[in-house]
């Protein structure tokens, strides 16, 4: 088993952002989670993402328990996430900000043996270049790879955050609304991204709004309603399910 | 390393001028450059303001020094126990602010704390540091070349050749590092510290080794200060020690290795040129370091230069 | 035995509450305009030479003098908000920087002015009470007296009155305070006067007890923030139980330890309180 969640809660102070979820990923799917503002969504995927540390339940990763690790250590096991507002190293150029994300690339690359390549780095650096060419070119950035990240567009600014996360070579990774603010020519893009991703074998776990971009692409739903997990199963199934009908559009919808 | 290259002029200057006191503060620039290019590294590149240089520059002094002169080894052979008794004390007190994750301005103010106690013990511990007395240091540094045997540093021209060596060797050392991998890292903790985890960058370890880097720097060129100054003394720990870095950094240009060069140029030179008591000196400091925050948020270089790139 | 420590907590108390009004100033600042004025010791001691000249000098009543010195300290502080601090509210670090320089300016020209030598008033209240086997003298209690009456009526004034409910509400919601109407730039610039009043008038208060040179501002300021951080900065009932813990715990500490360790005690409060609880004992702003 890929990942699992079993019951994890999270609260902060007085409020339960996540109540007692539990779920199972396997490798190669791509699991979908949905739920109105305010379900918890985005906590979750922090939970197991190492940037918040759960009140109570585990996440076992590759059978291994990971729950309150660090998000580098997570990330290092294969556990990368985007953030919903484009997270980016402002001043840096589109190609820099990529190198950046190289650096888990060298390590696994290099190991300790990364400590030479101070005063000679052409062996490596060169494999990190390539490697970063053509995540950019999968993400269709090479046009702006000089410009400061400050500068792209909205869009251009959530595929650059795509594009460091696959820098780091996951094994399962998180997206947090990457449709959210894109045009439609720019979602069509997306799922060809994640398309192609889930050809080389990555599994993705995507939180979206738009339900249809979800239920078209993946393999499995989520539910969640206050920090709840209400439904779960194949898409058609889930969005035919009256409680989470209910939860998106209100009572009489059902 | 075109930057640092341009460094190189600087030595002839001593064949064409006979100016002691030209000579001399480039002596003084160049020893505390090494001290401002060691805070440009935790500061600049990796974005955490410390307070604790001051304390490392006052260590290297003290330390060298006594191991120098209680062991009988030379100014070199002194250096490293120093330099080793300043990265566990920079992992000592860097561990317990990043564990605790202290940020900006609480990691400042915590590194003050820790330096100002570094400070108190040197200055009461009158049997081994001879408190607010201060030392006399009157042994110069040697070295030993093939051929001609030992050479001791001593007067002006000899001290001008160090000091600027070191300083070479120095920035050298800081654009290597500040254009490797582990410098991307650096500015990664700097721009933006959550993404960089997320990225599976350990920040806790990379600002751990930056603010280790900057305080064994800063050790250095107190090391060379004493020797050169001939006095070691408290006050050389104190904060207003680890302001003129900032000063220096903050004057010349953040995040270029050669900004905290041109600023401890013009901190150091100006004064002399313009004459000024040590009081008005102090006044211009400050002066300058509130003009620099508020006018000139990159410094002279940044003014000079267009962007500011990383790799 | 227990008379000497007796005399020490007494005299920590009074001390404390020198620490607590530099403490309440650091708080002040840091709730309303966001930094922390590391240059409020250096208005203290404008506020200490400022008393000693025109008493020793101008010769005017020690009362008179204080008043002065609080106008002018306040008004030192008017000119370093407008010149200087206006463009740094909310940003610590760059607010840390540019108090520092201010304290190198200030501190030189009370260096020009004054020179390092020593200041002392002449006797301002002499004579002293006796409680059994403790003796305190007057002007000491005098000083405790008028600081402890200063702060408790800025306690009242903040929770009483409009100005004092405006700046308590802008303090918890900028933006809120703003939509009522409250003119925030000239509260910002009236709570950074008034804190340095308030140090001016610990220095005016310093300056009839101890002897005054220009490195004052340094040592105070430092116990300032100790205290104000310690009790939770932001926390503006703590601040005065901040600078009373401090003077206390050194006061009492001096007679067990050696003198050395005098200043060491407040910064192990800073770095424990920042480590383990950073809201301070009270709780405060973060």
């Amino acid at each position: 088993m890929f990942l699992e969640v079993e019951d994890l809660t999270k609260r902060f102070g007085g409020v339960v952002a996540v109540s007692g979820v539990s779920f199972k990923i396997q490798k190669g799917e791509i699991v979908g989670i949905l739920g109105p503002n305010g379900s918890g969504k985005t906590t979750l995927l922090s939970l197991l993402a190492g940037l918040l540390a759960p009140t109570s339940g585990r996440v076992l990763w590759q059978g291994r328990d990971i729950s309150g690790f660090k998000p580098d250590a997570i990330a290092a096991a294969g556990i990368v996430k985007t953030f919903q507002n484009p997270q980016l190293f402002a001043e840096l150029s589109v190609h820099d900000n990529v190198m950046i994300a190289s650096h888990l690339a060298l390590k696994r690359l290099l190991g300790s043996r990364r400590l030479g390549t101070f005063f000679c780095a052409k062996g490596a650096d060169r494999e990190l270049q390539i490697r970063a060419e053509r995540v950019l070119e999968l993400c269709r950035l090479t046009a702006v790879v000089d410009k400061p990240a400050t500068n792209l567009s909205y869009g251009e600014e959530k595929m650059l955050g795509v594009a460091m996360a696959m820098m780091c070579e996951p094994k399962l990774l998180l997206l947090d609304e990457p449709a959210s603010g894109l045009g439609h020519e720019e979602v069509v893009h997306l799922g060809l991204v994640l398309r192609d991703l889930r050809e080389h074998g990555t599994t993705l776990c995507i939180i979206d709004h738009k339900v249809a971009f979800l239920a078209d692409f993946a393999h499995r739903l989520i539910a969640l309603q206050n920090g709840m997990k209400i439904a779960e199963g194949h898409p058609k199934d889930v969005l035919s399910d009256p409680t989470v009908i209910t939860a998106y559009l209100g009572r009489h919808h059902a | 390393m075109s930057s640092v290259w341009l460094l190189t002029p600087l030595y002839l200057i001593p064949v064409f001028s006979q100016s002691e006191v030209l000579l001399t503060i480039l002596i003084f620039t160049f020893i505390l450059s090494i001290l401002a290019i060691g805070f440009n590294i935790v500061f600049g590149y990796a974005g955490q303001l410390t307070m604790f240089h001051g304390a490392a520059f006052g260590i290297g002094a003290y330390g060298t020094f006594l191991i120098h002169s209680s062991l009988g080894i030379s100014f070199w052979l002194a250096l490293l126990p120093t330099f080793v008794a300043i990265l566990l004390l920079s992992l000592l007190v860097g561990w317990i602010c990043f564990k605790f994750r202290l940020r900006e301005f609480y990691f400042a103010v915590v590194t003050l704390a820790f330096s100002e106690l570094v400070r108190l013990v040197i200055l009461n511990w009158n049997s081994v540091t001879n408190g607010s007395l201060g030392l006399l240091v009157l042994d110069k540094p040697t070295f030993w070349l093939p051929g001609v045997g030992v050479m001791m540093i001593e007067g002006t021209r000899a001290w001008y050749l160090l000091a600027l060596t070191s300083l070479l060797v120095v920035a050298a050392l800081s654009y290597v590092l500040v254009r490797s991998w582990i410098g991307r890292n650096f500015a990664a903790i700097r721009l933006n510290e959550e993404l960089a985890q997320t990225l599976g960058i350990d920040t806790f370890r990379y600002k751990l080794l930056a603010f280790a880097i900057s305080n064994i720097m800063a050790g250095y060129a107190g090391a060379l200060f004493g020797f050169y100054t001939n006095y070691i003394e408290p006050s050389q720990l104190s904060i207003t020690q680890s302001l003129d870095a900032i000063a220096m950094v903050l004057l010349g240009g953040v995040g270029s290795i050669l900004g905290p060069v041109v600023g401890a140029f013009v901190l150091t030179g100006l004064p002399h040129v313009i004459n000024l008591s040590a009081e008005l000196r102090a006044a211009a400091y400050g002066a300058i370091l509130i003009v620099a925050i508020l006018v000139m948020p990159r410094g002279i270089v940044g003014l000079l230069s267009r962007s500011r790139h990383v790799s | 035995m227990t008379q000497v420590i007796l005399g020490q907590f007494l005299n920590g108390i009074i001390i404390g509450t020198l620490y607590g009004i530099i403490a309440l100033g650091v708080t002040l600042t840091f709730g309303i305009t966001g930094i922390v004025n590391f240059a409020l010791g250096q208005f203290m001691m404008i506020g200490a030479y400022a008393t000693w000249h025109l008493t020793d000098i101008s010769h005017l009543p020690y009362p008179i003098a204080v008043a002065l010195a609080v106008l002018i300290a306040g008004f030192a502080g008017l000119l370093s908000d407008r010149a200087l601090f206006q463009f740094t509210r909310n940003n610590l670090v760059n607010g840390l920087l540019v108090s520092i320089g201010l304290i190198s300016v200030i501190e030189s020209g009370a260096l020009l002015l004054y020179t390092a030598t020593p200041k002392n008033l002449d006797f301002v209240l002499s004579g002293s009470w006796t409680f059994g086997d403790i003796t305190v003298p007057r002007m000491k209690v005098a000083t405790f007296g008028v600081l402890l009456v200063v702060i408790v009526f800025t306690w009242i004034a903040l929770a009483n009155t409009w100005l004092g409910r405006a700046t308590r509400a802008y303090a918890q919601n900028p933006e809120a305070a703003t939509l009522m109407g409250v003119n925030t730039e000239a509260l910002q610039v009236g709570v950074t006067v008034y804190s340095c009043a308030l140090a001016g008038l610990g220095g005016a208060m310093y300056a009839s007890l101890y002897s005054l040179e220009p490195s004052m501002g340094a040592l105070f300021i430092l116990k300032g923030v100790e205290a104000a951080i310690l009790a939770g900065i932001g926390n503006l009932a703590g601040a005065l139980v901040g600078g009373i813990i401090l003077g206390v715990t050194e006061s009492i500490g001096s007679l067990f330890l050696p003198t050395a360790f005098r200043d060491a005690y407040g910064l192990i409060f800073l770095v424990a309180i920042l480590l383990f609880r950073p809201s301070g004992l009270f709780g405060g702003q973060k």
